[in-house]
């Protein structure tokens, strides 16, 4: 009965009780929603009471919150081990932080003549309620080992029901009586929440962020002339700071981003043997090309015929590309009087490799600038970026004795007898210009 | 005597454009300010040119490690880098990135400092090596192309070497054959091939870089010695300094275009904006690929070239050559919103050529 009265009445208590006061204290009494500073009393102790205590019951809070309203990003995070153990650490650190600036205000309040004058009840009440809680909190966290992961299975849900209106205690009678007292004192603070200076929370100083530091001062001239140059101090100390951390972070996340790409980059891809043999081979068929290429040009300085291909594989459309005496691409047709048709397929534009397929018009096209050119004469079409013909190029017919049966220079007509039969057996060479064929 | 005053004349011309009393860190760093107006943005650009330079000297040393210049093993090697080698990729990327950065950033440094008449007396020779900067830049954008040994690095400088030959067309008789001469020479054989590679290598990686640490040396300094020109013609804003207000400015301008790179670099291939099939290995044999083109840099030259006869372009260049080495003394006399004008001409062109140039090309050529 008092369990049901704990978990389940007293949360709804709390949070009617809350909500309509808050809303009350807000709507009629918005001043009030202050922790009342009493720093311009006594700001020494101050400084090491509410800055550790906000700083790290900030962040405890903050943890709260993240498992309480994205549990599943929470358990995602915590399913690494690592970071359940850096969490946990953080967690408590912080708590041992918030219970010492605590311990100082408390401190602080009961021994300042002027802070006794401006305490109340509810002042000490909470205090003492805070220091308490938050000493629950911690043996919590230390004596049930890693809190962050077991509680997001159990105190969430129990929590999103009670705010569902599908109260289930079955999740938290089983707790030990050390995490129970730290649940109640949880309730217990959203019901005090709007009679006391706790209020303050709701009143988030965004603005402070961003406005210049002030100091409270009693106000006089010369302290107001003090404050004026205090201020300038810290404005422009304020400034240098910022730009100092600004320039250090970009420098150094520059120099670590950089350094760790360029420390890789020197080490190279090590140790990758399949793409190190992948290059290799890669580079050993490239070699076999270029070996090729100038087993070519060796032929072409020392030859005075190279072999083209035999007159039976020349075809009237499909030209056969092969390499000329000037190390430049030609092409090789079979005409239509049966007489091959051989002409550099080196455009006279800009030096492009020209087309082998013949157009419907008899025509090779450079797919560069767009010229055709009649492979006939090599004449370039009207108007192409083209000018010159493509030049003919010296061949001959030889046969399987090596005797040569027909040959043409370049601007005569071809030497020799035409037999289409007997050609059959024949290969088409080339001639070195200037070189008479043997 | 005569020849003693023409001494004494050209003593005077040049201590005027090097004062070298001037040669110490109070004047070229403590006392240098530099005006603050509408067109105060332009005075980053010769320094971004500069921060993009640097960031090619780095990244071209890391290519450097791992390219080897032959026919048969740079194709492989550029793969290797940028599939295997980590950030291989981005060091490439970055380095084509930067370099067409940089010659942006040179280009509207250009454009600028005309339209501010930054050529003034006595800043002569800052332009006229400003000049040869470009024609620097130019020519490491150019030889630079040609590296990766990939069909439109090979059949583009063709292309670009081909025009060499082409001049031959206009000139009689023996003379004729000298600008095929030319080619080959500058080739190192008859078509494009190792000796071209080598050559072009060489080029890149060692005499452009010295030559352009000479002259970009000559030109720091003499901006340092004459400090920043005034650029309007009315009375500036205000004056800051050089240092550390305007440097860290410079800095702040260069952390941004690092992010910028580095993003690029990490996001963008530059080889995404062409078709595949132009990045295979070059084949001797095969036939050219369709889309064969230069660098974007280029088209404002590369396409008039392709719709005007060839002796337009070669008037014309020649002329723009004279007239940019001639600035200083040609345009001595013309008021700044003149220049200006000219100036925002010249980059409407340049715009328009490099963005639309193939559209047009395929307006009138179909």
């Amino acid at each position: 009965m008092i369990d049901l009265f704990l978990y389940i009445g007293l949360p709804y208590i709390a949070i009617i009780v809350a909500a309509i006061g808050c809303y009350r204290r807000m709507r009629y009494s918005k001043y009030s929603m202050t922790a009342r500073s009493s720093q311009f009393l006594e700001d020494k102790q101050l400084l090491w009471g509410s800055a550790p205590w906000h700083i790290g019951i900030l962040v405890v809070l903050l943890g709260h919150g993240i498992a309480f309203f994205l549990p599943s990003v929470w358990s995602a995070i915590l399913s690494v081990p690592m970071a359940t153990f850096i969490i946990e650490t953080i967690g408590v650190a912080c708590a041992l932080l918030a219970l010492a600036g605590l311990g100082t205000l408390i401190y602080r309040r009961l021994t300042s003549a002027r802070i006794q004058a401006v305490t109340t009840t509810a002042d000490l009440l909470v205090v003492a309620l805070l220091f308490g809680q938050v000493l629950l909190g911690v043996l919590s966290a230390m004596n049930f080992r890693y809190g962050s992961n077991w509680s997001t299975g159990t105190v969430v849900p129990y929590v999103w029901g009670i705010l569902t209106l599908r109260p289930d205690m079955a999740y938290v009678t089983g707790f030990p009586m050390l995490f129970k007292l730290h649940l109640i004192g949880a309730w217990l603070f959203i019901l005090l929440l709007p009679f006391t200076r706790l209020m303050h929370i709701l009143a988030v100083p965004f603005q402070y962020l961003f406005r210049a530091p002030q100091i409270v001062i009693w106000n006089t001239t010369r302290r107001r002339r003090h404050a004026v140059a205090a201020t300038a101090k810290a404005d422009s100390r304020r400034e240098f700071i910022k730009g100092a951390v600004g320039v250090t972070g970009a420098t150094g996340l520059l120099a670590i981003g950089v350094s760790s790409k360029a420390i890789n980059y020197i080490k190279g891809a090590g140790g990758d043997l399949e793409a190190e043999s992948a290059l290799l081979e890669k580079k050993l068929k490239r070699l076999e090309l270029t070996a090729e290429e100038r087993k070519y040009e060796l032929e072409r300085q020392r030859n005075t015929m190279i072999l083209v291909s035999t007159y039976k594989e020349l075809d009237p459309v499909k030209g056969k590309y092969f390499i000329d005496y000037a190390m430049a691409p030609g092409l090789a047709f079979m005409g239509k009087d049966c007489v091959p048709i051989v002409l550099s397929a080196k455009c006279t534009h800009l030096g492009c490799t020209v087309s082998s397929t013949l157009d419907a018009n008899g025509k090779v096209m450079c797919p560069c600038h767009i010229s055709y050119f009649d492979i006939t004469t090599g004449q370039p079409n009207e108007g192409a970026p083209a000018k010159a013909p493509l030049p003919q190029i010296g061949w001959a017919l030889v046969d399987g004795t090596g005797k040569v049966v027909v040959s043409r220079i370049p601007g005569q007509s071809p030497q020799g007898e035409i037999k289409p039969d007997l050609l059959a057996q024949c290969s088409l060479y080339i001639t070195k210009p200037g070189k008479a064929t043997a | 005597m005569n020849v003693k005053e023409t001494l004494k004349k050209t003593e005077e011309y040049i201590a005027e454009r090097l004062p070298v009393d001037k040669m110490n860190y109070a004047s070229m760093v403590q006392k240098k300010e530099v005006p603050v107006h509408r067109l105060s943005w332009s005075y980053y650009m010769g320094g971004l040119a500069l921060f993009f330079f640097m960031v090619q000297i780095v990244t071209g040393l890391m290519l450097l490690f791992y390219y080897q210049p032959t026919v048969s093993d740079a194709h492989a090697s550029v793969e290797y880098i940028t599939d295997h080698i980590p950030a291989g990729g981005l060091v490439r990327n970055i380095h084509a990135w930067a370099s067409s950065l940089m010659i942006g950033s040179v280009l509207v440094h250009l454009l600028t400092a005309f339209a501010m008449k930054a050529f003034e007396k006595p800043r002569e020779l800052t332009w006229v090596t400003g000049i040869l900067l470009l024609g620097i830049t130019f020519a490491f954008g150019f030889t630079g192309y040609l590296l990766p040994w990939h069909q439109i690095a090979v059949n583009a400088t063709k292309i670009g070497l081909q025009t060499i030959e082409q001049i031959g067309a206009y000139l009689p008789g023996a003379m004729s054959d000298w600008p095929r001469q030319a080619k080959e020479i500058i080739q190192g054989e008859a078509s494009v091939g190792q000796a071209t590679l080598s050559r072009f290598f060489a080029l890149h990686v060692i005499v452009l870089p010295l030559a352009i640490f000479a002259v970009l040396g000559f030109h720091l300094v003499s901006v340092q010695l004459h400090g920043m020109s005034k650029g309007i013609d009315e009375k500036p804003r205000s004056m800051e300094k050089f240092f550390p207000t305007f440097f860290l400015k410079d800095l702040r301008v260069w952390g941004f275009a690092f992010m910028v790179l580095y993003i690029l670099g990490v996001c963008l291939p530059f080889e995404s904006l062409f078709s595949y099939p132009l990045f295979e290995p070059f084949d001797p044999k095969g036939s050219t690929p369709d889309g064969i083109k230069p660098e974007w840099y280029f088209f404002w030259v590369y396409y008039p070239l392709e719709l005007l006869p060839l002796w337009v372009i070669l008037v014309g260049s020649t002329l723009l050559g004279f007239v940019l080495m001639a600035t200083p003394w040609i345009f001595k006399n013309t008021n700044r919103k003149t220049l200006q004008l000219i100036a925002i001409v010249a980059g409407i062109y340049l715009i328009i050529m490099t963005v639309w140039g193939e559209n047009i090309y395929h307006l009138f050529k179909g």
